[in-house]
């Protein structure tokens, strides 16, 4: 029998989706029965895995969570939003609010909850797959279609950039510089935290020469240790391989900079999810 | 008086059609989004230079059209003036969008319309005779996400648009392996439009129409030979005359937020007039494009259909022409040195406002930020989705009227709608962001 799987889509970007479109999973062994955004079909059907994406938003996101779970033999919360609340957990929620609340014409949309929830605070959880969005060939592993593959641990072990003895005494400015496409980006200055990030995307950011912000989150050393854990250790890592201060490494790594994912890891520690779990 | 409300699928995000009905006669058509995350709120506060990699989380469908705004709206307020060489690259970074968003459109969300009697539920539900067109649209989709990986680092949310520039150069292999790529993927593309183009021949003759075709005025922010990289804002007016441009920064004076009954998203007038965006509105504006495969499916087009045209079924060719033309245009640039050179500027932060325009696949798209000490104070994104909400009520208004009378609800009315909405390619997670 092929794997059947659905895609239910809660508050979210649809980037989950695209990259799914982008594996190769169109294949016999998989058949796919429910994903509004390429599939018209009115209900869900009982499916073997559910995936879900996007964050718990709204009443209609929490109803429709629900139902679905309900019709799967297992669950798969897909990409950050559906396991930390993602970029939309950045805001306070009053100031969403409001849009909801001045317009009386928007009376009979679907309201939004007091706060933006991950999948597993409503319904639970067999299976995560991180990252902002995974990529296609995480979505293959998910699917039975690459038995060969094996994530790495850290996004520093997919990256292959060189680490040096060089020592830079303080951070890389953001405001212009040339990178140097083959040394570590630490080495350079920037503040990469790839080291305690969950490898296995391949390391498409860092090798551009972009800095890890940590979207797959918590390598699996770090998903059951506290988040205050996780900063000695990045600090660690930069006391090793730089010579810039460490008030000013405490005060990157804090900084609104970092904001738009570091807050998973905090959610992550909170949550004590099994690194079994999570692929 | 009854309400109809009919759900939506093969579009981005959530929404929902509602008609309401009285004395057996559609008397309004409302499109609803039904989403909301809140953007333009919770960037406040954040630095300005992450904004490129936020905003992108706008929208997966069409996260590099926000990736690029958002550059350019904080380069606008810094005043860097963006080397050539990296322009070129973030150019083929939004040629890579267009591909892969217009085939995605094009074959994923509106071609299970077409065939038989009832179309089919997906592209992967096609009958024998068209089995080969579902594996080649899956790969020319892919030519466009590996365009975008390898000017962009990443697929979707790319990475390597700076400000003042961009992270990387493309070598002159990878240039190579790339143009060998498109060529191959311009046969398929080639193969799939004119399956398309047959299917919804096919199409027309079975339903005796291609859907509300008044006119309207078009606005796009493309150029005679363009990269979809956004200069300023053009238009044509109903009645086909050109109409004065203006620069991104201007908007407010020209484009008005209207409220939309029981949606998250507005809708857009200009100067208080209906309007349009997408292929349809770029099509109009540049009816002869620079590419000559593109130019010879234009020709066909406007030989079929007229110029300009406006019934809006027609949206879904022009995309079709469109991913012929980005494919082209891509391996144009590719043949250009982008391995060596400058391709970052130095600048120097600063405070006060800006915006950045890109020509975005659903239309134009303008990222606009207020910057106090390093950090964003306020921050508004003008849509394209939003554009064309009142247009599509229009539409959805003069299919309703087609299929609901006295004597009952004709069966089509819902596939009917489907079509109708898809046509504008409608991204309700950009359209509430």
């Amino acid at each position: 029998m092929p794997l059947s799987y659905a895609v239910l889509q809660l508050s979210g970007c649809s980037g989950c989706e695209v990259s799914l479109l982008n594996a190769d999973v169109w294949t016999k062994e998989q058949t796919l029965a429910y994903m509004p955004l390429v599939l018209s079909i009115e209900d869900l059907p009982p499916v073997d895995l559910l995936l879900v994406s996007g964050a718990v938003n709204s009443e209609d996101d929490y109803d429709r969570l629900q139902q679905a779970v309900h019709r799967a033999c297992r669950v798969v919360a897909v990409g950050t939003c559906a396991i930390s609340g993602g970029v939309a957990n950045l805001g306070t929620r009053e100031s969403a609010q409001e849009v909801f609340l001045v317009d009386p014409a928007r009376r009979h949309l679907p309201r939004l909850l007091p706060k933006l929830r991950p999948v597993d605070a409503i319904v639970p959880v067999d299976l995560y797959l991180p990252g902002c969005p995974p990529t296609p060939r995480l979505f293959e592993a998910l699917l039975g279609q690459a038995p060969s593959f094996l994530p790495a641990k850290t996004v520093c072990q997919d990256c292959g950039r060189v680490k040096t003895r060089t020592r830079p005494d303080r951070l890389a400015s953001t405001a212009g510089g040339a990178i140097d496409p083959e040394v570590c980006l630490i080495n350079q200055g920037y503040l990469c935290i790839g080291s305690s990030t969950r490898g296995g995307c391949g390391a498409p950011c860092t090798r551009a020469g972009n800095a890890c912000v940590g979207c797959r989150g918590p390598s699996n050393g770090f998903i059951a240790r506290s988040a205050n854990e996780w900063f000695t250790a990045i600090k660690r890592v930069f006391q090793n391989m730089t010579a810039i201060p460490d008030p000013e490494i405490d005060a990157a790594l804090r900084s609104p900079a970092l904001s738009l994912f570091v807050f998973q890891f905090a959610d992550y520690t909170g949550m004590s999810r099994d690194p079994g779990k999570v692929l | 008086m009854a309400t109809l409300t009919i759900p939506l699928s093969r579009i981005e995000g959530h929404a929902r059609v509602v008609i309401a009905i009285s004395n057996g006669q559609a008397v309004s058509a409302h499109f609803q989004a039904t989403e909301l995350r809140g953007f333009d709120r919770f960037v406040q506060g954040a630095p300005a230079e992450q904004v490129p990699s936020i905003a992108s989380r706008i929208c997966g469908v069409c996260s590099t059209a926000h990736h690029l705004a958002a550059t350019k709206a904080i380069e606008n307020i810094y005043g860097v003036a963006v080397p050539t060489k990296a322009v070129r690259i973030r150019e083929l970074m939004m040629l890579g969008q267009v591909i892969q968003n217009q085939a995605t459109s094009l074959f994923m969300f509106t071609m299970p319309d077409l065939p038989g009697q009832t179309g089919v539920p997906s592209l992967f539900h096609l009958d024998e005779v068209h089995s080969k067109i579902a594996p080649r649209a899956l790969a020319v989709r892919r030519v466009g996400t590996a365009l975008i990986t390898l000017a962009g680092g990443q697929c979707i949310h790319p990475v390597r648009a700076v400000i003042g520039g961009v992270l990387g150069g493309i070598t002159h292999a990878a240039a190579e392996e790339m143009r060998a790529q498109l060529a191959q993927a311009l046969t398929r593309a080639q193969f799939l439009l004119d399956a398309y183009w047959a299917l919804f021949e096919g199409l027309e003759d079975r339903i005796g129409t291609l859907g509300d075709d008044s006119p309207t005025y078009y606005m796009a922010a493309i150029e005679h030979g363009h990269a979809f990289y956004g200069e300023q804002l053009r238009l044509m007016a109903p009645d086909g005359t050109a109409v004065e441009p203006f620069a991104a920064c201007d908007y407010a004076q020209y484009l008005t937020d209207v409220p939309i009954e029981g949606s998250y998203s507005d809708g857009t007038l200009y100067r208080g007039e209906l309007l349009r965006a997408n292929s349809l509105a770029r099509i109009n504006l540049d009816p002869h494009p620079s590419t000559p495969l593109a130019l010879a499916y234009t020709d066909r087009f406007w030989a079929e259909w007229g110029y300009p045209a406006h019934a809006i079924l027609l949206f879904d060719l022009a995309r079709g022409i469109e991913l012929v033309y980005a494919l082209e245009r891509a391996r144009e640039l590719l043949d250009e040195d982008l391995e060596t050179g400058e391709l970052r500027a130095a600048y120097t932060p600063g405070d006060g406002g800006g915006c950045g325009l890109v020509e975005a696949p659903r239309g134009p798209l303008i990222h606009h930020y207020r910057v106090e000490r390093g950090l964003i104070q306020e921050a508004r994104f003008v849509i394209p989705t939003q554009h064309n909400i009142l247009a599509i009520e229009r539409a959805l208004l003069v299919a309703a009227r087609r299929y609901i009378s006295p004597k009952g609800i004709d069966l089509e009315l819902e596939r009917a709608v489907g079509r109708v909405v898809r046509a504008f390619d409608p991204c309700i997670a950009c359209a509430t962001h």
